[in-house]
């Protein structure tokens, strides 16, 4: 592997990144978004969804990601879904992830200490008064370590991607060492620039924990 | 949707399904043993074994599965060692699992409550026994849910060796869907197994953890 | 303002309470001592409704809470909407003061008005703020609850009770979960308040506080009031066994 030839696909290679990073983000925030609607529908009292959302939910989390991939992208053409590789991808990355969050944030509400429901409901507080204004900002709070890990659990997953040609950074790589015969080299490359955006970001995000964390002090507990 | 593909081939699936468990079961458990090693690297009192152990977990936990196990397919063909994919896939799942045990039982031991080798040590316990009937009696014991969950986890991982090339359930999945020209049922196929093993896996998970619950609750 | 008629509670096989009486007259002060496990705070989160009661009647200024009555003599649950606002009128302290973490000081002041009573933005704002400088936080109104000692939240907790003008006020052990030196804090709040002549029902270990402050004592033990008067008549003159052997072990541990 020498400079020029990276120089030569340095283009390739920072483009797969920008794939990686829009799949990452793109599917992240839909995941987001789709497991805190999951999480919520679940509180409702109207059991048969319920169940439909607790199956869907056991299903993303208990097959592959690489399968779910395979059956959106290859399989979804028979159900009239035909979605392109990267849309593939970032819807993938959605389903996936959305069923993680969605048990992430369950377990939010359930770290909301009994005492300030009690306090809520003692000043006669409305139903969705104590869930907008006390239960989900506790919840949330709760649940931000659990986000960060996913998030950085979900940046890693986006090489599987390059299984289904999505263009991102592990494609460009695999793709420039098919071409330059480099395979060693640029896998080794690709792992340690890996190695070393995941350790930073993890980083971030324990600085990011702490922040939001040190908010959430309980109070009966001190005294 | 044509289930009859499914049915027609419940055999190949079966098998592959085998395949699955077997590969993932020969991971975690040399995964283990791995891990076992970094665990006590990174207890050590010496500090370049910390050191030594920190990296390893940071590395094998930052880098993707997948580039782990392509690392290592093309790290023994520029050695030239001629190695049957297998070895490549069990070695890639086993060394990436070590880091993750490795924590899961760091973790244990620091949940065994303290006061309880230091009641060995005031009567008079010797280091090694402290750690033989007191401490790792109890940090395995903890350790068990965590690691039935890892079990999962590699169980889904294993997905990956398909790439190279092993007959597990996706690679299988894959073959029945070029050859039906029916990818849906195919991998439909392929997740329905996926699923029964895992939720059989789970239900372990939730037997385990309510039985030993029950031998040394604090 | 207060009655308690007969009320009777069980968990399962568990009897918590068998067949309670009690009254609290307006402005009385009442406080509710006995051993652990003897149904008090159970009792007192039946007033409230925050545990309910199988048996019996808990009135509240006359009005029945929990339950309505039929025609015909029997009852039915109370509906949400009306249990509400009973509650809207008790006020409780509790023993871990379950501020919201989220919100400070005088957010958690400022919630229930502007949730429950619906009050406008800054009318809550400064009622919340009197209610503060009341018990003596205002200073501490932009404070995280994460930021205060218990003594201050416990105090945050009362003003937050206190600011919805409740008739009377319900404190289910306010200072066991602090440290003892900044117990004398609430107290002094709580008593204030009493000497303003708010309707107290107080579950409580605090025996000095008691025997200054109460109108009247009640003794709980096994889910029955076991002796009730003035704390004179408790402390000094109870013909009840149990209440003496609990005063004993009491003053065995605190004379030193």
């Amino acid at each position: 592997m020498n400079a020029d030839l990276l120089w030569r696909y340095l283009p390739s290679l920072v483009s797969g990144f920008g794939v990686t990073v829009f799949c990452w983000s793109v599917g992240g925030a839909f995941g987001l978004i789709l497991g805190f609607a999951i999480a919520l529908a679940r509180r409702l009292p109207f059991p048969p969804l319920r169940w439909a959302l607790r199956a869907f939910v056991e299903i993303f989390r208990g097959t592959p990601f690489l399968v779910q991939l395979f059956l959106l992208y290859a399989g979804g053409p028979y159900i009239g879904l035909r979605l392109g590789a990267t849309a593939a991808g970032v819807a993938g990355l959605a389903l996936y992830s959305s069923a993680y969050f969605a048990e992430i944030f369950r377990a939010g509400f359930g770290a909301v200490p009994a005492g300030q429901i009690e306090a809520a409901i003692s000043v006669g507080m409305a139903p969705f008064d104590i869930l907008a204004r006390v239960a989900l900002p506790a919840a949330l709070i709760a649940a931000v370590p659990s986000i960060v890990n996913m998030l950085i659990i979900l940046s890693k997953e986006t090489v599987v991607l390059s299984i289904i040609t999505v263009p991102e950074l592990m494609y460009q790589v695999q793709t420039m060492a098919a071409e330059t015969f480099t395979a060693f080299d640029a896998i080794f490359a690709m792992a340690a620039f890996y190695w070393l955006l995941v350790e930073c970001v993890s980083r971030l995000g324990a600085r990011v924990e702490k922040r939001v964390t040190a908010f959430l002090a309980h109070d009966g507990a001190r005294g | 949707m044509k289930p009859d593909v499914i049915l027609n081939s419940f055999g190949y699936l079966a098998e592959a399904a085998g395949v699955t468990i077997a590969v993932s079961f020969a991971g975690i458990v040399i995964g283990f043993a791995i891990g076992g090693l970094v665990c006590a690297a990174r207890v050590s009192p010496r500090v370049w074994l910390r050191r030594i152990g920190a990296i390893y977990v940071s590395l094998f936990r930052g880098v993707p599965l997948l580039v782990q196990l392509l690392f290592i397919y093309y790290f023994l063909a520029e050695f030239g060692l001629d190695v049957p994919a297998i070895v490549a896939a069990v070695g890639g799942l086993a060394l990436s699992s070590a880091a993750y045990q490795g924590e899961i039982l760091r973790g244990a031991l620091n949940a065994v409550p303290r006061g309880q080798s230091e009641a060995a040590i005031a009567l008079g316990f010797a280091g090694a026994d402290v750690w033989r009937r007191i401490l790792l009696p109890q940090a395995l014991r903890i350790s068990i849910p965590p690691l039935i969950n890892e079990f999962i986890l590699l169980i889904k991982a294993s997905s990956l060796v398909s790439v190279v090339g092993i007959a597990e359930l996706t690679r299988v999945s894959m073959n029945i869907a070029s050859l039906t020209y029916r990818p849906l049922e195919a991998y439909v196929g392929g997740g329905l197994f996926y699923l029964a093993i895992n939720l059989i896996l789970a239900g372990f998970g939730a037997m385990a953890e309510r039985r030993l619950a029950i031998g040394g609750g604090r | 303002m207060i009655e308690l008629a007969g009320v009777g509670k069980r968990f399962g096989e568990h009897v918590v309470l068998r067949g309670v009486d009690l009254s609290v007259g307006r402005s009385e002060v009442v406080c509710l001592i006995g051993p652990s496990g003897s149904g008090k705070s159970t009792l007192l989160r039946c007033v409230n409704f925050l545990e309910s009661y199988e048996t019996g009647n808990v009135r509240i200024a006359g009005r029945l809470i929990g339950y309505e009555d039929l025609p015909g003599g029997t009852r039915k649950p109370m509906s949400a909407r009306r249990l509400r606002e009973m509650r809207r009128e008790i006020g409780m302290v509790f023993q871990h003061f379950n501020l919201w973490p989220h919100m400070t000081a005088i957010g958690n002041v400022a919630e229930p008005l502007l949730r429950v009573r619906r009050l406008p933005t800054s009318e809550a704002a400064d009622r919340a703020m009197a209610m503060l400088s009341k018990v003596g936080l205002a200073a501490k109104a932009h404070a995280y609850p994460s930021q205060l000692s218990g003594g201050q939240q416990q105090r945050v907790a009362i003003a937050r009770a206190l600011a919805m003008q409740p008739q009377l006020m319900l404190f289910d052990e306010p200072t066991s979960a602090l440290d003892p030196e900044l117990v004398g804090e609430v107290l002094e709040v709580m008593r204030s308040l009493a000497a303003e002549g708010m309707t107290m029902l107080i579950v409580t270990h605090e025996m000095g506080f008691a025997a200054h402050v109460a109108d009247r004592i009640a003794f709980i033990d096994g889910g029955r009031i076991i002796d009730e008067g003035s704390p004179r008549h408790v402390f000094h003159h109870s013909q009840e066994p149990r209440v003496r052997r609990f005063l004993q072990t009491y003053h065995d541990r605190n004379s030193f």
